[in-house]
């Protein structure tokens, strides 16, 4: 199996939904970054010149662009760099594209997929490090997909751009680098498929896309001290493998919500309510929340390593657990 | 010394503290790569200085992420600006806000944002609280070419006709053609949009300090008495390293020099020094106007190399924050 890096292995799942559906069309530029591994996009536009657009700064008209273009059957991939670029486009995605299917008695779709880059990565400061999944998460008729490694990233931008729904995929801005093997062949994987990236026996760390990465170096931490974490990846918060997620509790009975959303009303929040709901009787210790603080992001390297969820605060969070 | 002469003066004096500011952060980003990537406002001083000039106390500027220029031209101090620019205490927003959010409400550069669009919405908002204040201040907004893309923008020069407010919206056009422009336009000519809205439009060479000073004087007063909007777009060549990733001075260390000995200029970039570095273009106007002796031009630059280096030394002295500040000020 080949090595490749998320941004290689993104760029490979674009290729093979390009070449396998002439529906799909791609609106932006940039899409593997502006940092190290540009030069993956270089691949997409020697082979799919022709199918790409590279639109004007006019966030809203053209995230509308992808929405009305995918319901006449276009299958277009809209990348808008930083997430919080999306935010002009508000409207488009949730009050439009979400909306679409389910105010036209299901005559209409629009199987569009937007492409983010999320999180707290370093100077990005208060305008530049938004993670918008859970503001996205709390409206009805988006998918949700947040890869957390390169292998997943490949899959499921496949299943985001065969999936008939709009879907909004976010990258973590600092994992466009990370590396693993990734298959060379063409495969989905299904969106709604949470996925164990390591089993333990002691303490669910549930989480998504960076904080999985996160959670698996907090797991090597915790080794050493004698608790074994189980790091579940979610990969998608709509829909949400509920299933996973409680079996996971059910078998360690300590849980752990890890995301860079914000603390209230975020995703970890989500996933605490998801296992009180479906396995309080399993709990030993209460749900542990690691998300952001409600504070602006910061500039200073200081101020902003305060405020990021990071392996250091999960498995403080592990510990925490375990000593109740 | 004639009012005019002294005037030319200071907008040059305001220019080399811009381009040796900018300078700075280059060497700062080269030392400090946490800094991150800079936006940089060289090759744009004659359109800042002349904005500067035209504001008074009491007048605010928007901003957007092309920002260091501006609080420099508009008196703010460079040893905190240095410092915010390295997310240090003594910063001008205390490092929460780093280059991108710059802003030093003292001295009327009122805020920075590093979203395209947001500065001419907010300078338009402020023009219409200045408007209701009734004492006769402006406000002003900058932005570049690309804010020209989002529909923001036509909401904005809108609302700023149909009320009458008093802004200057003022656009640094340095859309390129041969590298990906930084807008995509239909309109060949911008300063054509808010005309068709009504708004009075005129368009200057940027980086002329003779034309852009006479142009935002007059601009600006029109403003004041009128009440209502102007547009000036500013025609700029893009500094070759205005988007650069990785600091570097692609046309090297200002020479003042150069401005007077053209010939000693070579290299990849030699065309854009020669004809469109508004510093050399400046100073090279001075003398031949009969405004200023070479070697007074080259003994003023000399002394702002210098409060450069004491304004570097104060920013890497302060030290970083607390980590607990990052917890306050959320709410007034």
């Amino acid at each position: 199996m080949p090595m490749m890096n998320l941004a290689e292995a993104l760029i490979d799942g674009l290729i093979w939904s390009l070449r396998k559906d002439p529906k799909v069309t791609i609106v932006g530029r940039g899409i593997a970054g502006h940092g190290p591994e540009h030069y993956a996009e270089d691949r997409l536009k020697a082979e799919f010149a022709a199918r790409i657009v590279d639109p004007p700064t006019s966030e809203a008209a053209v995230a509308q662009l992808g929405v009305g273009a995918a319901m006449t059957g276009l299958r277009p991939f809209v990348h808008y760099g930083t997430a919080v670029f999306a935010y002009e486009a508000w409207n488009q995605f949730i009050n439009e594209a979400a909306n679409v299917h389910y105010m036209s008695n299901g005559q209409l779709k629009a199987p569009v997929t937007f492409h983010l880059f999320h999180g707290i990565r370093g100077g990005g400061g208060p305008q530049h490090s938004g993670s918008p999944q859970a503001m996205y998460a709390n409206n009805p008729g988006l998918e949700i997909v947040l890869p957390s490694g390169p292998r997943d990233a490949k899959g499921l931008i496949r299943a985001a751009l065969a999936s008939d729904n709009p879907t909004i995929v976010i990258q973590h801005a600092l994992l466009l680098g990370l590396t693993e093997e990734v298959p060379e062949e063409d495969y989905l994987i299904p969106l709604g498929k949470a996925d164990v990236k390591r089993r333990g026996k002691d303490v669910s760390v549930i989480a998504c896309s960076r904080s999985v990465i996160d959670a698996l170096d907090a797991a090597k931490l915790l080794a050493a001290e004698g608790i074994d974490i189980e790091v579940v990846d979610i990969r998608t918060i709509a829909p949400l493998d509920v299933d996973t997620i409680v079996a996971s509790v059910r078998k360690t009975g300590r849980m752990v919500g890890v995301d860079e959303s914000y603390e209230i009303c975020g995703i970890a929040s989500e996933l605490i309510a998801t296992v009180s709901i479906h396995a309080w009787s399993s709990l030993k210790s209460a749900p542990i929340r690691v998300a952001r603080p409600m504070v602006p992001t910061p500039f200073s390297p200081p101020l902003e390593e305060a405020i990021t969820p990071g392996a250091a605060k999960i498995a403080e969070a592990c510990r925490r657990a375990c000593a109740q | 010394m004639s009012a005019t002469r002294e005037v030319k003066l200071a907008q040059f004096e305001k220019m080399l503290r811009m381009r040796r500011f900018e300078e700075m952060v280059i060497r700062l980003a080269q030392l400090h790569e946490y800094i991150g990537r800079q936006h940089l406002h060289i090759g744009h001083e004659a359109t800042g200085s002349a904005v500067a000039l035209s504001m008074q106390a009491g007048d605010r500027i928007h901003t957007t992420h092309r920002n260091h220029g501006y609080v420099i031209a508009c008196g703010g101090d460079p040893g905190r600006a240095f410092a915010e620019i390295l997310g240090r205490k003594d910063g001008l927003n205390g490092g929460k806000g780093g280059s991108w959010h710059l802003c030093d409400a003292s001295s009327g550069m009122q805020s920075t944002s590093a979203m395209v669009g947001g500065s001419i919405a907010l300078a338009t908002g402020a023009a219409f609280g200045l408007k209701l204040a009734g004492e006769g201040k402006i406000s002003v907004a900058h932005f570049g070419d690309g804010t020209l893309d989002e529909g923001v923008c036509y909401e904005s020069l809108n609302l700023a006709s149909i009320f009458e407010l008093p802004v200057l919206f003022v656009c640094e056009n340095n859309s390129k053609a041969g590298q990906r422009p930084s807008s995509m336009l239909a309109a060949a000519k911008l300063s054509d949009v808010p005309q068709a809205l009504q708004i009075h439009s005129v368009t200057v060479d940027g980086a002329d300090a003779n034309a852009t000073r006479s142009t935002f004087a007059e601009a600006a007063n029109r403003v004041r008495t009128t009440g209502k909007p102007v547009f000036v777009e500013c025609t700029l060549q893009r500094w070759p390293g205005s988007h650069q990733v990785k600091a570097a001075f692609p046309t090297g260390v200002t020479d003042l020099a150069l401005a007077f000995q053209p010939d000693r200029i070579t290299g990849q970039h030699a065309d854009w020094i020669k004809r469109f570095d508004p510093v050399l273009r400046s100073a090279r106007s001075l003398v031949d106007g009969g405004d200023a002796q070479r070697d007074a031009l080259v003994a003023l630059d000399a002394q702002v190399c210098e409060q450069m280096e004491v304004a570097r030394a104060f920013a890497e002295a302060s030290p970083f924050p607390d980590a607990s500040a990052a917890f306050t000020g959320v709410f007034a």
